[in-house]
């Protein structure tokens, strides 16, 4: 099997909003897949189902091939995920936090200490793995959440907004640590607003916008059929340069 | 990777909880406060001495004999003289019952006819019928009559000041809402039960809400643990939360309010234990609607307050009109009171309470039944 994840036709609704409409599209074990487009365009909505968070109105998709929907615990076990939400406990310590979600992804006692020394050790909070998450930088926590996404050896790594409000310094040090991670094999979805980093990063990219996918391919094979130097001018090209002013998908549910 | 059962998941999530509830110090000193506040409000409230003064009582005297004027007359001097008791004579008992009705009295003392000559033959008996619409006073009424003619009985034995009687008085009270208990004792367990309750109420809303507003809430969600385990272990941490805050309560009220124990504290925890499931049970039904911390505490304090005053906690249920007595049948708090307090003060047994015991049980295995896959729906819709 050549493919991490395989969707075919995924939809979601949200009452009358089409939030993800009817998306195909296949990830290649071992890439970065760089997941853009504008605010609203229903990335988050499409990672979501992939995560088995949400469930899918319509449509199908294989994770490592387990279906999304009938096979969620499996396909649990095998993603990790960064969310621009940090999934992490601020009164608890690193070292807690990883516990507590180790203990959860079923990882036994002995291994799961050593990983947690591991991957603290690899994300520079060693010193600190004692200390209240609370009182760490974005950035520390940005790393941490990057060794929490990691502590169950996932063979998909889910990055949503990873250098969100980040210092240079943390946006190096995340976007070095992707390439990383495909190296050591694994593949990864990184969604991101800043185009540089899609170019810098992904090997294929997907371009979304309201719930479609508008154009996918490999990166290099985009820019040449849209005659453009960087990722940035095929998005425009595809999306539009006007503004937008996107309502919040929860409001306009509620029709606001 | 090892797979461990749901209980293993669910002892995760409780621990987590309770040490993160543990780190934050605002939330743990509210834990602490919360109670200490409202016992002292609740114990001062409805004090177990007698601070207040000059109570109007009445006083029905339907025997004219010399022994019960002499009794009648150390009895106003007594309750009188003390401060605590301004006693009123009626001249006849439904001129009396209708000024305890009105509110003019607390309590109406009565002489019957006989009374002297009882006293002469050993042993005469005293009415006392004791307003119990008004707790706050309905304890101080009791203790203080029951203190006045305990004195006098100690006057009675010496027979220095009645020559010629040498029985005892014993004093029967009645209140106005039949076989209701009349002290503090009716009072302190609903409150030790409400606290409980709403300290767990209020964490499971925060429990819920402020995960999924964090979104650490998905992070749980994508691992690969049942929903069951979620929900479950959340609760768990909320009751072992009630458990200690119901320890607390206990003890502050044993030492500042003078509460005794008189039943199995053990059947206490349990019906504490019970009743705060069965009410995370219907929180999280309630909860799963909202999704921001701010509406789910709403949610909280609109399910929480109302049962409040229709549980038995201020009053006796039998006291409410037939209709809000079934509403407070309805919810899970006034068995929970009622269990409590029948252990606590009346030393029931387990037999004696096995049907709230039973009705809390229930209450919990459908609240959970529904809550678990209304939690599964509302996190993956």
């Amino acid at each position: 099997m050549s493919y991490a994840v395989e969707a075919e036709n995924l939809t979601k609704y949200f009452r009358s909003l089409i939030a993800v409409d009817s998306v195909s599209f296949k990830v290649k074990k071992g890439e970065i897949f760089g997941l853009v487009g504008p605010n609203g365009a229903g990335k988050s909505t499409l990672i979501r189902m992939i995560c088995t968070v949400l469930r899918p109105s319509a449509g199908k998709a294989l994770v490592e091939g387990y279906d999304i929907v009938r096979q969620p615990q499996e396909v649990r076990k095998l993603i990790g995920v960064v969310q621009e939400k940090l999934i992490l406990y601020a009164p608890l310590t690193p070292v807690e936090n990883l516990e507590f979600f180790g203990k959860l992804y079923g990882l036994d006692s002995k291994i799961l200490k050593e990983r947690i020394k591991e991957l603290l050790e690899e994300v520079k909070l060693s010193a600190v793995k004692d200390r209240p998450v609370g009182i760490f930088s974005t950035g520390m926590r940005q790393r941490l959440n990057i060794a929490r996404a990691l502590l169950h050896y996932p063979k998909l790594v889910i990055l949503d907004e990873p250098t969100n409000g980040l210092d240079p310094q943390s946006v190096r040090w995340v976007r070095d640590y992707i390439v990383n991670l495909r190296n050591r094999g694994l593949t990864v979805i990184l969604t991101s607003h800043d185009m540089y980093e899609i170019d810098e990063l992904a090997d294929t990219v997907a371009i979304m916008d309201k719930g479609k996918i508008l154009e996918i391919g490999k990166k290099e094979d985009l820019k040449t059929k849209y005659g453009a130097t960087k990722i940035e001018d095929v998005f425009l090209e595809l999306t539009g340069r006007e503004l937008r002013d996107e309502i919040s998908g929860r409001l306009r549910r509620r029709g606001w | 990777m090892v797979m461990k059962g749901p209980l293993y998941h669910l002892y995760v999530i409780m621990k987590k909880d309770l040490t993160e509830f543990y780190r934050v110090r605002a939330r743990l000193v509210s834990m602490i406060l919360l109670p200490i506040l409202l016992m002292l409000l609740f114990g001062y409230m409805f004090p177990g001495n007698g601070t207040i003064t000059h109570i109007p009582i009445a006083i029905v005297n339907q025997d004219q004999s010399t022994g019960a004027i002499s009794v009648i007359n150390s009895f106003i001097y007594m309750a009188q003289s003390g401060g605590t008791f301004n006693v009123i004579t009626y001249s006849s008992l439904s001129q009396a019952e209708q000024a305890l009705l009105e509110g003019k009295v607390y309590a109406v003392v009565i002489f019957r006819q006989g009374f002297g000559q009882e006293l002469s033959t050993g042993s005469a008996t005293v009415q006392v019928i004791v307003d119990q619409m008004n707790p706050t006073l309905d304890q101080i009424v009791t203790a203080g009559i029951q203190q006045i003619f305990s004195q006098l009985n100690v006057q009675l034995s010496t027979a220095r000041g009645f020559p010629a009687y040498f029985g005892t008085v014993s004093v029967n009270f009645q209140g106005l809402i039949p076989g209701a208990p009349s002290s503090f004792e009716f009072l302190a367990p609903g409150f030790i039960a409400m606290s409980v309750v709403m300290g767990g109420l209020a964490g499971l809303a925060m429990a819920f809400s402020r995960e999924r507003e964090l979104g650490t809430m998905d992070g749980i969600l994508m691992t690969p643990v049942s929903r069951f385990s979620i929900v479950m272990g959340k609760a768990m941490a909320q009751a072992v939360r009630g458990i200690i805050s119901g320890i607390i309560i206990v003890i502050l009220s044993i030492l500042l309010f003078g509460v005794k124990i008189y039943g199995n504290v053990f059947l206490m925890a349990i019906i504490l234990f019970l009743g705060i499931l069965a009410f995370t049970g219907l929180g999280i039904i309630a909860t799963s609607f909202v999704s921001d911390q701010e509406s789910a505490q709403m949610i909280m304090l609109m399910l929480e307050m109302p049962m409040i005053f229709i549980s038995g906690i201020f009053y006796p249920v039998l006291q409410l009109p037939w209709w809000l007595r079934d509403v407070a049948y309805m919810f899970p708090l006034v068995y929970t009171v009622t269990g409590f307090r029948s252990v606590m003060v009346m030393n029931a047994p387990l037999s004696a309470v096995w049907n709230d015991v039973l009705v809390l049980l229930i209450y919990s295995i459908v609240t959970f039944a529904i809550a678990i896959p209304l939690f599964q729906r509302m996190v993956t819709k």
